[in-house]
Formats: structure tokens, sequence, C-alpha cells
């Protein structure tokens, strides 16, 4: 009898269940574990020892008792709702012009269109106060030949123009992709049933797009409340949830009370995320089909040239930020003065003499924690495109829980969960890239289902029944079929992680500051020259890895971020 | 309980009691119901039925992708069952052929050869030949997207059959080509299959194709094996309205049964006409029940011009069909309430048989079957 339990158990094949129960181990410990370590503790005084009697709502009662925290939570709602709506005034209308009228230079649209999703938005935030503050560019000549400055711009305002101008993307390219496959036979009957061309916008295109109107518009929001960066930068007083979030965890190391806001900042994107399953519910009798008919064009004259103009206006002001920092990075005491005075390099020889360590923390942790995520994103994905099971669904949100959430909120969870009980990594570098991985899987698991999905099960069967085992298979046929889905996804995800700053935020340490801490450290002390140099370098190796995705996967930038 | 097998059989493959269950979110789909098939060594064994009757299930089941919900497979008398796939040394073509997309022609060949660690020369010898064998050499460094569809499909077979695998599975492998490729593709098969003297299991749903390419077929429907026998049982003496229905053409008449001593046996018709059939084999005098349904082939029936001859039934030609080696004549006869029509097939035109006339038409007792009146139903399917 044990001869022949020993006989079955070599009958099946443990590799797989080895492999992919190590994955789903790997899921339990690192996202499942701290996030419910998080909600735990925001119901714990800080100090307390976990357990059941010591559980209180004294950490979220602040919201009622305190000013500071009732106008933060306020105010992480106006910026979200504000960007929405400004986002989408840009996003909607760029959208349109680009997908229904004769604009020229379409392209170039489209891929300066996305440029913004890939710079980080708190790197160019600081331009926004160099060129329009009180003591900005503009003033001085504003005050020169018109005798008016306009009104500050630091505090609320400054924020939300400086998020909407970097979210603002999301929008056009959702709602663009939505306008080209909407079947153009629904437009032309409505018109030849006697609508003029306003009315067919309003009744027919508008509801087509609806759906991805409040896709993006909820991507939007996420992101806008969120926000680490630009309102540390921009906000002075204004406090946000993450702010906020952010002196809990510096500022008095309080990580309970930290959690307790963390989660308040989690069900405001969770009932976003609601409130827009709603509408998209509503709407789904829209019927986008995969027609290979061209989008039909309004060739309107009038149309083109304000079309063309909106965009070229969109564009400028969206880029303006970023071509500041570069700008900038060249000349010596810039901002502050009229004209740039003198242009060099010492911006750069002081930063290489004082921030190589940084730009190598950022590669390395980048890297380290791209890797990562792409084995355990590619594998997951495997998991749940090819294991059908029941509750699949529950491997899906947990994988893309972290995307959902705020990163300073994925960063407290991770401290929380590693700075003490079981495992204890806070201080060191395994703790960042447990952050960054966590953080950026999504896009690998996404990226690698869409081509997991895309490969016929058969071939999988064929290389089986030729004799392959299951790593064989995996190795020699699944997983070079699914290289381009990694690539993209990793492509993004490295790029992203060198800007990333609202989880290493709160995750550095001395010993491991990133580009990121080091720019926003400049800022904070007003070294503008070093901080925009540094902006720079990180611009760059952005743009390039980019550039190569595109090379080595002939595919469009924006395509690449059609997932995100 | 695996069903001891005789030697002489020469039975490599059998499949007892196989039955799967797909449990989906609120139905459970019965996709085999008690299939028990016995393959033999060599043979060009064909699954045959209407979509969604089981045949891939089937297949997928032998090949070990499907986990049976019950039931044995046995292979040369070992449970198939406990191997997994990679081990069963089977050679599979799929529907969709499943080139590997990113090898060229020659690894895709070469893939089974080197999962099984052959040397390298040896590995390269086998390539060539059985490449040969496909009539493909030319094209072994191209990449499978760049070939046609007619190649695919038989770089798909070279694939499956260079590493001599015991067991061949094709699944329904000409659906994607076009007709006249169908044919002559199915005539390759049938060569490189009795060359390579593989026990091969054929999935298709063309009736023709089955007829014409295979050594045994099993009619399936509805998860169940119908009917196993060589196509010239299963065109000739098919055991239920069903499969007679299934394969080819075929007329059906209700009648009632009335027997006469000394092996004759009196027809009757709605219309009242009454046919007597001397000198019937056994298996007709033995038909059961008082009424029935006569089924008969085209090819099978005789046609007189003028009607009232005896043994006949009356008949109106509403049209012919000349193509070319068969004459086809659609014949409305007056059984029951409505009009009912009858194919007759003959090699030549017949004099006095033309469109709008009245003809008379007849069939010979070894040339009937009877089927039992409760299988009326599955008259109206299909
Ligand atoms: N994975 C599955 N899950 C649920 N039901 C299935 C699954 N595979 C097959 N079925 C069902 O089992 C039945 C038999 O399917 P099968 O694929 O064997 O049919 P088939 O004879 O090969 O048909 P076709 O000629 O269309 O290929 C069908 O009703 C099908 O819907
Ligand atoms: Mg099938």
């Amino acid at each position: 009898m044990a001869g022949s339990l020993k006989e079955q158990l070599r009958k099946i094949e443990l590799t797989p269940y080895l492999v992919l129960g190590l994955t789903l181990i790997i899921l339990l410990v690192f996202i499942v574990y701290p996030l419910s370590r998080v909600v735990f503790n925001s119901f714990l005084e800080s100090g307390d020892v976990p357990a059941i009697k010591n559980l209180t709502l004294a950490n979220f009662s602040q919201f009622s008792r305190s000013t500071l925290y009732r106008s933060a939570l306020l105010n992480s709602l106006t910026v979200g709702l504000l960007c929405v709506l400004f986002s989408c005034l840009l996003g909607i209308p760029m959208a349109y012009f680009v997908a229904k009228t004769e604009v020229p230079f379409k392209t170039a649209f489209i891929t300066l269109g996305t440029l913004p999703l890939i710079l980080p938005p708190f790197v160019g935030a600081y331009s926004w106060i160099l060129l329009f503050g009180r003591q900005g560019v503009v003033n001085y000549f504003l005050s020169e030949l018109f005798g008016f400055v306009l009104p500050d711009i630091y505090g609320a305002p400054g924020v939300i123009i400086a998020m909407s101008m970097s979210y603002y993307p999301f929008v056009f390219l959702l709602t663009y992709g939505a306008l080209l496959s909407a079947d153009p036979c629904i437009e032309e009957s409505a018109e030849i049933m006697g609508a003029s061309r306003l009315r067919v916008i309003r009744t027919v295109t508008l509801p087509l797009v609806i759906p991805s109107i409040a896709a993006s518009a909820l991507i939007v929001f996420m992101r806008a409340v969120g926000n680490f960066g630009v309102p540390a930068l921009l906000g002075g007083n204004f406090y946000v949830l993450p702010t906020l979030i952010y002196f809990q965890v510096t500022g008095f190391f309080n990580l309970n009370t930290a959690g307790a806001i963390a989660l308040v900042n989690v069900a405001m994107v969770g009932i976003a995320i609601i409130l827009s399953q709603y509408v998209m519910a509503r709407r789904s009798y829209v019927t986008i089909t995969g027609t290979t008919q061209a989008a039909r064009i309004s060739s309107n004259r009038i149309l083109k040239w304000v079309g063309t103009a909106f965009c070229l206006g969109v564009i400028f002001f969206s880029l303006l930020p970023h071509m500041t920092v570069i700008f900038t990075s060249f000349t010596e005491g810039w901002a502050g003065t009229r004209y740039p005075t003198k242009f060099s390099l010492e911006n750069y020889r002081r930063i290489f003499q004082f921030c190589g360590t940084p730009i190598k923390n950022s590669l390395f942790l980048a890297t380290t924690a791209t890797l990562v995520a792409a084995v355990v994103g590619t594998l997951l994905s495997y998991i749940s495109v090819r294991k059908r099971f029941r509750g699949r669904w529950i491997l899906d949100l947990t994988v893309m829980l972290p995307f959902i959430l705020p990163g300073i909120v994925v960063g407290v969870a991770i401290l929380i969960g590693f700075s003490s009980g079981l495992i204890i990594l806070s201080g060191t570098w395994m703790i960042m890239v447990i952050g960054f991985f966590i953080r950026r899987m999504p896009y690998i698991f996404r990226s690698t289902a869409a081509s997991l999905s895309q490969i016929d099960v058969a071939v999988e069967e064929a290389s089986t029944i030729a004799g392959a085992t299951w790593a064989t298979t995996f190795l020699k046929i699944t997983l070079p079929l699914m290289a381009p889905g990694i690539l993209a996804g990793a492509i993004i995800s490295f790029s992203t992680l060198m800007g990333e700053l609202s989880t290493t935020i709160i995750l550095y340490s001395a010993r491991w500051k990133t580009i990121t801490v080091a720019i926003i450290e400049f800022l904070f002390s007003a070294t503008i020259g070093p901080a925009y140099a540094l902006g720079t370098i990180l611009i760059l190796m952005v743009l390039s890895a980019i550039a190569l995705a595109n090379r080595l996967l002939g595919r469009k930038m924006s395509q690449m971020f059609k997932m995100v | 309980m695996a069903v001891p097998l005789k030697k002489s059989d020469n039975i490599t493959l059998s499949i007892r009691n196989l039955s799967k269950i797909f449990k989906g979110r609120d139905e459970k789909v019965v996709a085999l119901d008690e299939v028990s098939l016995d393959v033999r060594e060599g043979e060009l064994f064909t699954l045959l039925g209407p979509s969604g009757c089981g045949k891939t299930t089937t297949l997928r089941c032998i090949a070990g992708f499907e986990k049976p919900t019950s039931g044995k497979i046995h292979f040369l008398g070992r449970d198939y069952t406990a191997i997994p796939p990679f081990r069963r040394n089977i050679g599979m073509v799929f529907q969709s052929y499943a080139l590997f997309p990113h090898l060229s022609i020659y690894e895709n060949v070469a893939y089974g050869l080197k999962t099984r660690k052959l040397p390298h020369r040896e590995i390269e010898e086998k390539v060539d030949s059985i490449l040969r064998m496909v009539g493909l050499e030319a094209t072994r460094h191209r990449k499978s997207s760049e070939l046609s569809g007619g190649q695919q499909q038989r770089i798909a077979l070279a694939r499956a059959l260079v590493y001599n695998p015991q067991l061949l599975l094709l699944d329904e492998p000409l659906s994607n080509l076009d007709a006249k490729l169908r044919v002559y593709m199915r005539e390759e098969i049938r060569r490189i299959q009795k060359q390579a003297r593989v026990t091969t299991i054929y999935v298709t749903h063309d009736q023709e194709e089955a007829l014409s390419i295979s050594d045994r077929i099993a009619v399936m429907h509805a998860g169940r094996a119908s009917q196993v026998g060589t196509p010239d049982e299963i065109y000739e003496d098919p055991n239920s309205i069903r499969v007679a229905a299934f394969i080819g053409q075929a007329n059906f008449l209700e009648c009632r049964v009335i027997k006469q001593a000394r092996e004759s046996l009196v027809l009757t018709f709605p219309s009242a006409e009454k046919i007597t059939l001397k000198g019937i084999s056994n298996r007709l005098w033995d038909f059961p029940h008082p009424e029935g349904v006569l089924f008969v082939r085209p090819n099978h029936m005789e046609i007189f011009p003028r009607p009232g001859k005896a043994n006949t039934l009356r008949g109106k030609v509403k049209f012919i069909l000349y193509l070319g080696s068969v004459v086809r004549h659609f014949i409305e006869v007056f059984q029951g309430r409505a009009p009912q029509e009858v194919l007759v097939d003959t090699d030549r035109r017949i004099k006095g048989v033309y469109e709008g006339e009245e003809v008379a038409l007849g069939f010979h007792a070894d040339d009937i079957r009877l089927f039992p009146p409760d299988q009326k139903d599955q008259l109206q399917k299909e």
C-alpha cells in the first residue's frame, strides 16, 4: 500500500503545485497580511498590544474632534472632484478633436498627450510656482507690463492645477479609444433621422463614451486623492489625507493613527469605485463593436482650427512644468530673477558630487522590484487565466488591490506589517522592494494576463502531449509567447518606479534614499537647481526606458498605457 | 473493473463506461454518458457525430486533458487514467493545429524528440524523414505563420507522428481547410496513417469524410455511442433512425407490419397500399412490433414509369436532378396527412419517368430495415 502511494505521488507532477503554491504564499505574506494589519491596527491606540479587547475607535474619532482632520478630509475630496472635473474638461474635447476632426499631428498629439502619465507629477509641480507663483516669472512680466499680478496659486489652486495637468491624459486616452471604436453607423443613422450635429454628439456620441469617461474619471480621482508629492510641495497649509498620513508617520511615528487615516482615504476610493460601477452598469446598453470601419471624421474647418489650438494649448501647458525643469536645470540662480542670468552645468556637477547614491539606489530598487513583480506577476496571471477555479476573482482582486490603494496607504501597510511582528524589515532596502513590488505587480499581472489570454490553450496542450512536463511547457512555450506582455508590463513598472514617491516617502531610510526623495528634499529646502538637475536625469531615464520598450515591442506608448 | 481483453482482438485502447460531467455555475452538462469503445491495433477509428455530442471530450479524456467523472480507459491493458498526459506517448493534431508560433517548422517537429532527449543526430534524421513523408522538407526553416492552411495541417501531423506515438488523436483536423483540399488531405492522412501503422482516433462531424477515411466508426449522439461499426455496416445497416438519418440520404416510411407464414411480411401504408415481402431474413421476421418505420436508401429504391404495379407505392415526380454518376428523383408520396418526399437514386435516366408524371416505387426485402415506432421522434431532428 505504501508503495502504491509513492507510485501515485510520482505520477502527479509536483512542480506546478510547488511553484504556484509558493506564489500564492507570497501573495498572502506581502499583500493580504500587511493590509489586514493596517485594518486591525487602525482600531488600536498606539502602544496598545494587539488584542481584541483593546480595539477602539479612538483613531477615527480625530475626524470628529480635530478641525485639521476634518478639513484634510474635505480638501482631499475637493481636490479629487475638481481634478476629475478639469481632467474631463481638458481630456474629453481633446479626445473628440483628435478622434473626430481633421486636426493635424494626431500621432504627435497622442504621444505627447501620454507623456504626463510617465513623468512623475511632483517633479514638475514646483514649476507652477516658479512660473505662476507670487514671485513667478509670469508675474514679473505682468506687473511690469500691465501693472497687475495673478492671484496666488500656492495652496489649493496649485495642487488642483498641477494634478489635473498630470492626470488629464487618462480621460483623453480612454475617451479617444472609445470614440475610435464606437460604431460610426450608429451616428450616421442618427444623422439620417434628422438630428443636428450637436444633437448627435449629445444624444449618441456622448452616451457611447460615457463608460470610458467614467472609468477614466475613477482613475483620476483615485490618483488625485492618493497623491502625496504635489500637495506636499504646493499645498502649504492646505492639508490633504496623504500629507496628514505623512506627518503621523514621520512626525510622530504614530502608525496606528496613520492607518486609520489611510482607511478613510481608502474608503473614499471605495465609494468612488462603487459610484463609477453604478454609472457604467446603468449605461451597459452601449454597443461598442470592434468594427474595422474608420470613425467618421468631421471636415468642418472651424472645428479643425479650434481643435488644433485647443490640443496645442493643453499639451503645451501640461508639459510646461517638465520643460521648465529641464530648462532651469541648466541655469544658475534662475527663478527668482527675471531672466536666467547664467547657463551652466553647475547643478549637474553638484548632484554628481552628492547624489550618486540616490541614483544608484533608485536604479537598484526599481530593477529589483520590477524583476520580483515580473516573476510573481507572471505566475499569478498564469494561475488566474489558466487554472480556472472557483473564487478566482479573489485572486484577481488581491493582486489588483495595491493598484487601487493610494501609494501612501500601501506604504503605511507595509510599514505596519513589517516593522513589528514576525518579520521585521524596517529600515532595509527589502521593505522598499516589497512596497514597490506589490504596487507595480498589477501592471505586470494585467499585461501578462492579456497576452496569455491571446495564447491558444491548445498550443500548451500540444507541448504536453509531445511529452513535455509542466515546467518545460511553461519555460519553452508559454513564457516566450508571453514575453512581449511581460516586457511591456516590466518597462512601465520600472519607469514609474523610478519616479515613485508616495510609497517611498513612508518606507525609505537614510541609507536608502532614492532620487525622488533627494528631489523632494531639495525642493523642501528651495534648492531648485540641483532638484531640477536630478529631475531632468529622472525624466531622461524614464523616457529612454519607454523608448526602448517601443523599439523592442514595436508598440506605441499610448497603447502600452491603455491598461493603466 | 477492467474487462479482460482477448489477445485475438488486438484491442489496444479500451474505454469502459466513460462519463464526463462538466459542472457549470448553476447547471451540469453531461458531455459523456457511459461511453464504451474498443479500438483495435493500427486501425483508423472515427468518432462521428453532430456538434456538441462529446467527440472532443472523449478525445481529451484519452489524452488526459480532462479527468473522466467515472469510467476507465485502458491502453494495452494499462490503466491510462493514472498516467499524466505527458507520459502517455500520444500524438495529437488539434483543430487549430496549435503549432508553436515562435518556433520554426523544424523546431516544431523536433519538439517531441527533444523532450524525449534523443541525440541530436537522430533528431535531425527523424525530422527530415517525417518532413519528407508529408512532402514539406523545403519549409523546415520557416515560421509556422508563413505556411498555408494545408501545409500547417501536415506539419501538425508530422509533429504528432515524429516520435512514433502509440496512439494518434486527430480532432477535426480538416475543418479549417477548403472543400477541395479537405478531400485531398483526408486521402493523405489515410496514406500517412497506414504508412506509420499507428492506431488512430479521428474526430469529425462530416459523415462523408468519416465513411471514406475510417476502418471503423463510432456514431455518437448526446454523449453516447449510438453505433460502432465499419463504414458499410453503418451505412447499410444502421441500428437506429438517428444513425440512418445522420449518415447519407435516407427514406423513412411509416407502416403497419403483418406477419404471414413462411417468412413473409405484409406492410401496409397509410395510403392503404400494401407490399408483400417474401423470403425475408430472420431479422425482419423477428421484428416484434405491429407497426414501424421502414428505412431504405435512395439507391436501393426502384422506380417504374406508370403506377399501379403490384407491390409498389404510388408517387409523383416533382423534379429530377442529373448529377452525372447519379440521377436523383424527388418523388412525392401521399402517406398520411401531408405529402412526403422520397428520394430515389438511379445510375441512369429511366425511360418514361419525367417530372410531373406518376410513377411506382419498389424495393427489395434485403435492402430495407424496420425501426420500432418509438424511434419516430428521432425523425424530426436534424
Ligand atoms: N470545459 C467545458 N466546460 C463545460 N462544458 C463543456 C466543456 N467542454 C465541453 N463542454 C460541453 O460538453 C458537451 C460536449 O462537448 P464536446 O466539445 O465534446 O463536443 P464535440 O462533439 O467535440 O462538438 P463539436 O463538433 O462542436 O466540436 C457540449 O455540450 C459542451 O458544451
Ligand atoms: Mg469538438
